[in-house]
């Protein structure tokens, strides 16, 4: 079992000016695990993901990586670090295997670091075109390979899936679940792709408005999601009001698609359909369902109403 | 890990375009500076070619080695520093134009090797194209058979062009630096830009040995009367100059924040 703390932030907080980007954040990322950091668009992730690789000073707070504090300019941490942040980049003019090179170079791996990483990105064939003219995809491909080619004990990837097509999703996915398996690398990644976070990741960190809302794993997230009544009925309006009043249940949600999601009823599954029909209302669709991630982070994160 | 930092560095320079572009617009001036001569060698063909022959009067060009040599020198003080300010601004605003800043700054190599390398990078480029500029004046000046040559005179004057190309470099890394704070090429370019005709306003006003970028303008009687021998007060100020951007360079890299 994954003990050692490989990452861990103290307080981390970082303000411009009256903008508070990150707001406290404490949260240990353990040897070996997948670690996602899921949030909405601005909720904080790549400014904390920059503070871990020290691309930003903390306003307050720190971080802890390998037992190093991490500052700027703290380099010597980081040959055991792959990353990508945010977009991915690479030299232009440069061709896949010359940006590799450059990596290879900086982190002083060993010469077939090149071509095993354009292997396993599959990059073969576009070894040799400039990376100016690769895809979206592909420099994401590029960029991942540039993270993984020294074999770092880390990982910090910040949208690891981002242009991949679905195919290279499910690669990716099992590429870093097999690294972490296998040879016990650390991935702590960012992501606003809830499916691919509930694939992958041991234990998921919601960040929302610069704030840890929650932190749980893959187990917790089950138990944490709430179970309820999917209900479709003829007048929506009318089983709110005959919920509440016959039954005393008033955790009603509206879902858009025009049925309703009755919590606390689950227990009095028979009394809810028997009272709908009572009260004359078509009554086309009745089942037990349980929030998935997605409710459960809209909820976290205040998407849902 | 300097040498494995300067190899990439230079990797990155072979497969840039502005190179070329750069060694194109530096094998002009020597051209240039050619056609004046031939055409003060030749005045009846000069009236032949309208404003170009009436100016060359005008500026009182002779034909001979002495006066290619001092227009070899103008040229490449004035352009060069242009032309120095475009390659620094490039060198270090690629990063952030290119925004591969983060993949650099996140390497386990200390950042100010980062600014030594691109620095070296910046000297030895200007270097070459200096000599080049020097073998293609030497080549253009015999071709035209131009009178006056002395060994004494070509070894004066390509040292002065020498010299007017280090004190220019010395002025790069507060160029790079502007780079690294304004991210990207702009920035520097209009930086040098603005120097450079404030250096013409203090050369006007007899205040240029103070202040850096009058000086180089000042080697070739670009800014107030032309300066043989820099003053011990110039190079100081241009020594500082040196000193204060490599060290602000340094510091940009190293401590700011990097958000882009």
């Amino acid at each position: 079992m994954p003990s050692e703390t490989i990452i861990s932030t103290h307080g981390l907080a970082k303000h411009y000016r009256e903008v508070c980007a990150v707001d406290g954040i404490d949260l240990d990322v353990r040897q070996g695990e997948i670690y996602g950091f899921l949030g909405r668009n601005g909720a904080g992730k790549t400014t904390t993901i920059r503070m871990v690789l020290g691309l930003i000073q903390p306003t307050s707070g720190e971080v802890v990586m390998l037992g190093t504090r991490i500052r700027p300019g703290e380099q010597d941490v980081l040959s055991k670090v792959g990353s990508l942040v945010e977009t991915a980049t690479a030299y232009p003019n440069l061709t896949v295997r010359e940006n590799l090179d450059i990596q290879r170079r900086l982190t002083r791996a060993r010469r077939e670091a090149v071509t095993d990483a354009i292997k396993l990105l599959r990059l073969d064939e576009y070894a040799d075109r400039r990376a100016g003219q690769l895809s979206l995809g592909n420099k994401q491909r590029l960029a991942l390979a540039r993270a993984l080619q020294h074999q770092p004990e880390v990982l910090v990837l910040d949208e690891p899936a981002n242009a991949l097509d679905p195919a290279g999703i499910v690669e990716v996915r099992e590429l870093l679940r097999r690294l972490a398996d296998e040879r016990g690398v650390t991935v702590f990644m960012s992501s606003h792709i809830l499916a691919e976070v509930a694939h992958l990741a041991d234990r998921i960190g919601i960040v929302h408005a610069g704030k840890l809302v929650e932190e749980l794993d893959a187990k917790e997230l089950h138990a944490a999601a709430r179970s309820y009544l999917d209900v479709t009925v003829s007048n929506p309006d009318k089983a709110v009001a005959v919920l509440a009043e016959r039954m005393g249940i008033v955790r009603v949600v509206r879902t858009v698609e025009g049925g309703l999601r009755v919590f606390d009823g689950l227990e009095r599954i028979a009394e809810v359909a028997r009272l709908l029909v009572t009260e004359g209302l078509d009554l086309t669709h009745l089942a037990a369902a349980e929030e998935d991630l997605e409710a459960h982070f809209m909820r976290l994160t205040g998407g849902d109403n | 890990m300097l040498g494995q930092v300067l190899a990439t560095e230079f990797l990155k320079l072979r497969r840039s375009k502005i190179t070329w572009i750069s060694w194109l617009a530096f094998s002009v001036m020597p051209l240039a500076g050619g056609l004046f001569m031939w055409i003060a060698k030749e005045p009846g063909r000069a009236s032949q070619l309208g404003l170009m022959g009436e100016k060359t009067r005008l500026a009182g060009v002779s034909a001979d080695w002495p006066s290619y040599f001092t227009l070899l020198n103008q040229e490449s003080c004035v352009g060069g520093m242009v032309l120095l300010s475009i390659i620094a601004a490039y060198v270090f605003g690629r990063e952030f134009a290119d925004n591969t800043a983060k993949n650099m700054l996140t390497q386990p190599v200390g950042r100010h090797w980062f600014a030594v390398a691109k620095l070296v990078v910046v000297f030895v480029w200007f270097g070459a194209l200096i000599v080049s500029l020097v073998a293609e004046g030497l080549l253009v000046g015999t071709l035209l058979g131009l009178s006056g040559f002395s060994m004494q005179l070509a070894t004066s004057s390509v040292g002065n062009v020498l010299f007017s190309g280090l004190v220019g470099f010395l002025l790069v890394p507060a160029v790079a630096w502007i780079a690294t704070l304004g991210r990207g090429y702009l920035p520097p370019i209009g930086f040098t830009v603005f120097m450079l005709v404030l250096g013409n306003v203090f050369g006007a006003t007899g205040w240029g040995k103070w202040f850096p970028w009058s000086i180089v303008p000042m080697l070739a009687g670009m800014a107030g009367p032309r300066v043989e021998v820099l003053s011990s007060g110039s190079l100081v100020v241009v020594g500082l100059t040196f000193i204060a951007g490599v060290v602000a360079t340094i510091l940009q890299l190293r401590w700011a924040d990097n958000a882009q």
